[in-house]
């Protein structure tokens, strides 16, 4: 039974993209979808030059790929920074990695016009990260709850300097500026989906080797010291590689909340608490959620509503229901 | 064998000594028993044995090995601690808690191997709790999750295992299970165990030898059936108890009688 759920979640996101391929305003059929996905990658099946080629591979895959890519490093970080603060509410952006990266953002819209945003809203997120780190420390040593509130800090004051920006700049970039928080993937290419592996592969792959040691850290500083574990350093490992990954994902597509809160209690009541099953279960589930909300935003309507719409309003009934039904279980108590 | 010498502790930012030089000596195969009086520095020896708190002066070391020193990881390997029980944030499996007792051997980006799962599986047979291995550790009593945290401090496979009040939360019937267990494994495995508690009884029911403290000194050291005597009890507790052998076994009750007040007067002996 949970080998049956395991295998669900891993081939969830490979499903879910296929659905998302041949859905859209241009419509393709399932079966063309498969033919010109083998053509590219392994040469058989000549589709030959069919306008629906140019569709699926720069058009829909792009887009498909970095929204799993994304859920999947906001998930991974999700349950790093739930285990490391041994709280299953905590979500990837509570040490101000979403106020730092709208901030970013909004300086560049606003009055930084020659600067990608990408890099001003990656830098901004690990500074307010930093800050919230410097914050923290007293006498050398960080715990904690001095974290999580130090965090909560930072967050109000990158989100007060990001209202001042809005209120400042005219109401042309003040739409912008509101879209990219919103968050969305109408503008993947295959050089965000590089950028994103890239998040990926020095962030979110670290955390995979390190998964066991959440088991560990999730038991409260004073005991994972005792097993043996140099717990400051490990945990300026863990965050030091969720927020990169997190910066990353963040600076390409803006902020997108719930995932990395939600994916991982899903995770955690289908197949348990284990870290070492959760990472990357969380990644695929993360990965495959955030594709489907990104299908549903860009073919409900005629136009791209904000992906960060989308998980929120299917996030929270839906984690509701979670709740009611396995939270008891999943929470331990 | 676990040696403390001259150990002083005194907290950040304080002059006031928690710690005022304290010395002792725990042998292997056998169970040593610190007890004292809530506030006594018990807890603080504890911590500052274990090496999670940094102490001023003193020495600590197993088998003439020096403890301060160590890293996390090196020490590990020289203490595996009990903690009082407590309610972990995820319901990890059983034999997922215990194989965190190898959390000093395994690589920080790998999981454990075959040998880990073997040293776990092993400890979790030793304190005999084979049948609840794949339950949720939130699922079980307190007396069995004492015990899981027991087997997981012995898959650390270390030569001295300290206990911080191993009873506290537990029944009358788990609290003789539990330190049952422990002397049958530190007798079996040659370990260098050291307990807090705070009932003398327990105390002389089941170590070796005892250690007792108050307000940051050591008071008296020795066995059991010796150290604890009516004096001793009214000296740091400030109760009056009268001494009794059952079973060839040294007892405390504490005088006292429940009608006394009835009478209007506290009836004494």
């Amino acid at each position: 039974m949970k080998n049956i759920k395991i295998l669900t979640i891993i081939l969830s996101p490979f499903f879910i993209g296929w659905i998302a391929l041949f859905l859209g305003t241009y419509g393709i059929t399932p079966s063309m979808v498969i033919k010109i996905i083998l053509n590219e990658t392994v040469h058989i099946f000549n589709v030959g030059d069919v306008p629906e080629k140019t569709i699926v591979i720069d058009i829909r895959l792009p887009r498909v790929v970095l929204a799993g890519l994304v859920g999947g490093a906001l998930s991974v970080s999700g349950v790093t920074l739930q285990g490391i603060f041994r709280n299953p509410l905590v979500d990837p952006f509570i040490l101000g990695i979403s106020a730092g990266a709208a901030f970013g953002c909004a300086l560049t819209i606003g009055f930084l016009s020659v600067v990608p945003i990408q890099v001003m809203a990656f830098l901004f997120a690990v500074l307010a990260v930093v800050i919230t780190y410097f914050v923290a420390m007293t006498q050398g040593e960080v715990s904690r709850l001095p974290l999580i509130l130090s965090g909560v800090i930072v967050s109000a004051f990158f989100t007060a300097m990001v209202s001042i920006v809005k209120f400042l700049v005219d109401p042309h970039k003040l739409q912008s500026i509101v879209y990219w928080l919103m968050g969305s993937f109408s503008l993947s290419d295959w050089k965000a989906v590089k950028l994103a592996t890239f998040g990926i592969a020095f962030g979110v792959l670290p955390i995979f080797f390190m998964r066991w040691r959440l088991n560990v850290m999730s038991m409260g500083e004073e005991e994972a010291k005792a097993l043996g574990v140099n717990i400051k350093r490990e945990r300026l490992l863990f965050i030091g590689f969720s927020t990169f990954a997190v910066a990353v994902v963040t600076s390409l597509c803006g902020i997108i909340g719930w995932v990395g809160l939600m994916v991982p209690h899903l995770v955690r009541m289908l197949t348990g608490p284990d870290h070492r099953t959760l990472v990357p279960l969380s990644f695929s589930a993360g990965a495959g959620f955030m594709i489907a909300a990104d299908t549903l935003s860009r073919t409900l309507t005629s136009f791209d509503i904000p992906v960060g719409i989308i998980t929120a309003i299917t996030g929270a009934p839906f984690f509701m229901y979670l709740m009611k039904r396995g939270g008891r279980e999943a929470w331990g108590r | 064998m676990l040696s403390v010498k001259d150990l002083h502790f005194c907290h950040k930012g304080s002059v006031e000594e928690v710690l005022k030089g304290i010395s002792f000596e725990a042998r292997k195969g056998s169970i040593t028993t610190i007890l004292g009086p809530n506030g006594s520095g018990k807890t603080t020896l504890f911590n500052c044995i274990s090496g999670l708190w940094n102490y001023q002066k003193g020495n600590v070391s197993v088998d003439g090995v020096p403890i301060n020193k160590l890293s996390f990881r090196e020490r590990a390997r020289f203490f595996a601690i009990v903690p009082q029980e407590h309610e972990p944030p995820f319901p990890y499996s059983v034999l997922d808690v215990v194989l965190m007792g190898r959390a000093s051997y395994v690589g920080i980006f790998s999981s454990p191997n075959k040998e880990d799962y073997e040293r776990a599986e092993e400890a979790i047979g030793l304190v005999g709790i084979e049948h609840l291995k794949n339950t949720p550790y939130t699922k079980i009593s307190g007396g069995e999750r004492q015990l899981t945290l027991i087997a997981r401090a012995l898959a650390q496979s270390s030569p001295v295992m300290l206990l911080d009040e191993p009873t506290s939360h537990l029944d009358f019937r788990n609290q003789i299970n539990v330190l049952k267990k422990i002397r049958q494994i530190a007798l079996e495995k040659d370990l260098t165990v050291i307990i807090t508690l705070h009932d003398p009884n327990l105390t002389s029911l089941f170590s070796d030898k005892v250690l007792v403290i108050n307000s940051g000194t050591k008071i008296a050291e020795g066995s059991p059936e010796e150290i604890i005597t009516e004096d001793l009890i009214k000296r740091i507790y400030g109760v009056e108890v009268k001494k009794a052998f059952v079973n060839g076994q040294s007892i405390i009750c504490p005088i006292y009688h429940k009608y006394s007040f009835r009478y209007g007067r506290e009836a004494v002996g």
